[in-house]
């Protein structure tokens, strides 16, 4: 396949602040295909598609346009060329509909009248044509998110866009729409278009892209055509010399064996028929009930904004359920505080760790310390034992591998991920009995991850019980003994290892019940 | 980070206010040179310059402490004047009431009083907050307002002092007096009083459980509270700390300086103490130093109005002057 590109990106560099981004990153995309930029965390996939899309400057480089070079100031410059990016966090209007959201920002031809007809009739086509069905006269807060995506697919095929970017745009999808993503995509390089495809799942990468880009650490490894690549070669790219991928968990080739645990063993955790509704009496937990048994990894899964965060706050007793009954160990802690259950051998890692877990203004010892501070070795009651924090919290960060100057450094100095090891060093520097891990792994790059797969796997040599709720089903099906799926706040199914199907997960997720 | 690093932003923000107001100053038609060393110099040339200074220094570091240790836990206590008067007035209370009472009995019981009056007009917007999320900006500010007129009712009540031309009560019995320390000029021991309880504070915020929580409830309320801590009370204590705080600074100046109540004894340490703890940046372990410093400059604006004719306004100004180049050398420092 020798066609002109269509688009060339040059020797593009990126510094922020202290950090090089993108070192000298060069890229090239031709009529009609599908090229997959693949990386993970801190790879600078991202950085230089907002650099393309106008979101970020460059430093220096130069992008050319079908051979002439071309200046990005917005990313109204980029529609301008054709260049359209669907972002993982979507910028849609929640109260207005797909319609209205479609040709927001575009000319119309009744202005006054703000009647939509003509336009509705291209969407419509539009749909047809690639296969995004979407009801046009909805509002947008009442669609789940796959279906949000292909409402902004279909705005950059409004615009007549030429090149599309997509940013991760399978997470949080069930496997059926991510199939029909493919589906889509498909038709749309048929038609010619361009389509880059960002993502960190090599999988994704091989079924559905034409040519694979790699980066690590802000430089080009290497561009492969698919039939060149495999899996191995893949993998090796992506990481280069630092994991040793025959002990990788992220890259283990047939997974965890199945759960050795005795079924008759006491449960850790046991929750009945817990309920809650929140202040404006919204159900957001609709009677849960599980057991989890001593070294059990039990996996959430479902699509994000299902009542996975409601679940681990009710079972962290950060808020108590309106009904129903948690028993920690054999004793009943439903109505239990965060703080008496930190002592009793529970441990949190939460999803929005800026908001939820993490003081910037505080030291990273301080920051280590948060939750347990009350507890020896750390504290009397009374006073705090800062010399022994300090020593704990050197040799925490030398463990978790935390890029900081020291345990004084201000935390608000640290990276995304620099804080997410934080976190973990934190929740995984006491033992506990259970474990509640939101997303743990978010931000991380597959180094770090596997570390964190590894830890949590020791935990269950250790007998302890780890609840992992994660958007990623790639994750929990690789580490999870059993796996259930929320949504709207009920569970609407408990899969053992031996039955895991990311189908049938897929289906629970949209809410279609086994017929069984 | 160095303490050599820590002060160079001070001293140049310290050296660039004085540089700009001494424009003004020459602009006047004043000596610049006989100015500044008027300034920084009373304090240190007569012992009596040096206990003027000292006696500042109490209400200033007290009033600083009762802004920056709620700014520790991410509240704003702007009522410090309202809680310092309602400690005085407390304080004047009990040394008249129980003015025959010998000093073991009487003083400890001056100063207990007014704390807990102090305390307890903190409490007040404490509680509006915690019970019905009332912001403690506002309420602390009013209650001010409220103190005015309780001093003035006192003031010019039953124990008015007939022979003062101004709203002022009877003196307090001899037992409530804080003890000298130097007898001519005079220095009382209110300022051993104020060294320890900012040492305590600093102990507290830094050293003790309690203390870390009332860091990380200002850090991140949010984090803080998903982690096991009661972070509505923690916001409680520290207002009702500083209404503490400002409420011994009231008793000291009762006790230890006037020996009686006069309305406006609370001078402008309010608005000095917020310049103080925005100066140290709410760090605890910098308000006395600071405090010092605004006392020092304090004490030479009086005498350079006393002896050049030189407004002491001009000093307010160098004081704002060096709170505005501290918060931009910060903004520097960000770039």
């Amino acid at each position: 396949m020798e066609k002109e590109p269509i688009l060339e990106l040059k020797e593009i560099c990126k510094t922020f602040t202290k950090t090089i981004a993108l070192d000298g990153v060069s890229f090239s995309l031709v009529p009609g295909e599908i090229h997959g930029l693949l990386g993970g965390n801190g790879a600078g996939k991202t950085t230089l598609m907002n650099i393309l899309y106008g979101l970020y400057r460059k430093d220096s480089g130069e992008i050319e346009l079908k051979g002439n070079k071309i200046d990005i100031h917005g990313p109204r410059d980029a529609i301008g060329y054709g260049i359209s990016m669907v972002h993982q966090h979507y910028l849609q209007i929640s109260n207005y509909t797909v319609i209205e959201n479609i040709v927001l920002g575009t000319d119309i031809d009744k202005r006054y009248t703000m009647k939509l007809d003509s336009e509705a009739a291209r969407v419509t086509e539009l749909c047809d044509r690639f296969g995004l069905q979407v009801d046009l006269n909805v509002t947008i807060d009442t669609l789940p998110i796959g279906t949000r995506q292909k409402v902004e697919i279909l705005k950059a095929l409004y615009r007549r866009i030429k090149i599309l970017i997509l940013d991760e745009p399978t997470t949080n999808l069930t496997p059926q729409e991510v199939d029909s993503l493919f589906d889509s995509l498909r038709v749309m390089v048929d038609y010619g278009m361009s389509i880059v495809f960002i993502t960190h799942k090599l999988r994704e990468v091989l079924s559905v892209c034409d040519r694979i880009t790699v980066l690590r650490e802000g430089r080009n490894v290497t561009t492969l055509e698919r039939s060149q690549a495999s899996e191995e070669v893949l993998v090796r790219a992506m990481v280069g010399d630092q994991v040793n991928i025959e002990s990788s968990v992220y890259f283990a080739r047939d997974t965890q064996q199945g759960s050795e645990l005795e079924s008759d063993a006491k449960p850790v955790l046991a929750l009945q028929s817990v309920g809650l509704i929140s202040k404006d009496g919204i159900a957001r937990l609709k009677d849960v009930t599980f057991q989890m048994r001593p070294g059990e990894i039990f996996g959430i899964s479902g699509v994000a904004g299902n009542g996975q965060r409601e679940l681990a706050e009710c079972v962290t007793g950060i808020i108590p359920p309106t009904s129903g009954q948690i028993t920690l160990n054999g004793k009943d802690v439903t109505q239990t505080t965060i703080n008496e259950l930190l002592k009793l051998g529970i441990t949190y890692i939460p999803e929005d760790r800026l908001h939820d877990g993490f003081l910037p203004k505080g030291s990273v010892a301080q920051n280590l310390i948060l939750g347990y501070h009350r507890q020896p070795p750390y504290s009397d009651g009374r006073f705090i034992d800062w010399k022994t924090v300090y020593q704990r919290a050197n040799s925490l960060i030398r463990e978790y591998n935390i890029k900081t100057t020291g345990p004084d450094a201000p935390g608000g100095n640290l990276s995304g991920g620099n804080i997410q090891r934080v976190m973990i060093a934190r929740a995984f520097s006491m033992p506990s009995s259970l474990m509640v891990a939101h997303n743990p792994t978010r931000g991380l790059d597959i180094r770090s991850m596997d570390f964190v797969y590894q830890k949590i796997l020791e935990r269950k040599k250790q007998t302890n019980a780890t609840l992992l709720i994660s958007e990623d089903l790639d994750e929990l099906l690789l580490m999870c003994d059993r796996i259930a799926v929320i949504y709207r706040g009920e569970i609407l199914g408990i899969l053992e290892r031996s039955q895991f199907d990311k189908y049938a997960i897929g289906r629970l997720m949209s809410g279609i019940k086994a017929e069984e | 980070m160095t303490i050599a690093r820590k002060i160079t932003p001070y001293m140049i923000a310290i050296v660039a206010s004085f540089a700009a107001a001494g424009i003004f100053i020459a602009a006047m038609g004043f000596d610049v040179g006989r100015a500044y060393s008027t300034i920084l110099g009373t304090s240190f040339r007569t012992p009596n310059g040096f206990i003027q200074t000292l006696l500042k220094f109490i209400p200033l570091t007290l009033l600083a402490l009762a802004f920056t240790v709620p700014l520790t836990a991410g509240k704003f206590n702007i009522g410090g004047e309202g809680q310092m008067i309602m400690g005085a007035i407390a304080a004047s209370a009990a040394g008249i009431m129980f003015a025959h009472l010998p000093f073991y009995l009487l003083l400890p019981l001056v100063i207990l009083a007014g704390v807990i009056a102090g305390a307890l007009w903190g409490l007040v917007p404490a509680w509006l907050l915690y019970r019905f999320g009332l912001h403690e900006i506002l309420t602390t500010v009013l209650l001010n307002f409220v103190s005015f007129a309780v001093i003035d009712l006192v003031a010019t009540g039953p124990w008015r002092d007939p022979a003062a031309g101004h709203p002022t009560t009877i003196p307090i019995g001899e037992g409530g007096f804080l003890p000298m320390l130097v007898s001519n000029p005079p220095l009382h021991s209110g300022l051993i009083l104020a060294v320890v309880v900012a040492a305590g504070i600093y102990v507290y915020t830094t050293r003790t459980t309690s203390g870390y929580e009332l860091v990380a409830s200002g850090a991140n309320p949010r984090a803080a509270q998903v982690y096991g801590i009661n972070v509505k009370r923690m916001f409680v204590f520290s207002l009702v700390l500083a209404g503490a705080l400002a409420g011994l600074a009231g008793v000291i100046e009762v006790a230890g300086v006037q020996h009686r109540l006069i309305e406006g004894m609370q001078s402008n340490f309010l608005v000095l103490g917020l310049i103080i703890g925005l100066i140290a940046k709410g760090d605890n372990l910098a308000v006395p130093f600071v405090a010092l410093f605004i006392a020092v400059l304090e004490v030479g604006a009086s005498a350079m109005q006393r002896t050049m004719m030189i407004p002491v306004q001009m000093v307010f100004i160098v004081e704002a002057l060096v709170l505005l180049f501290v918060l931009l050398s910060d903004v520097v420092r960000r770039r």
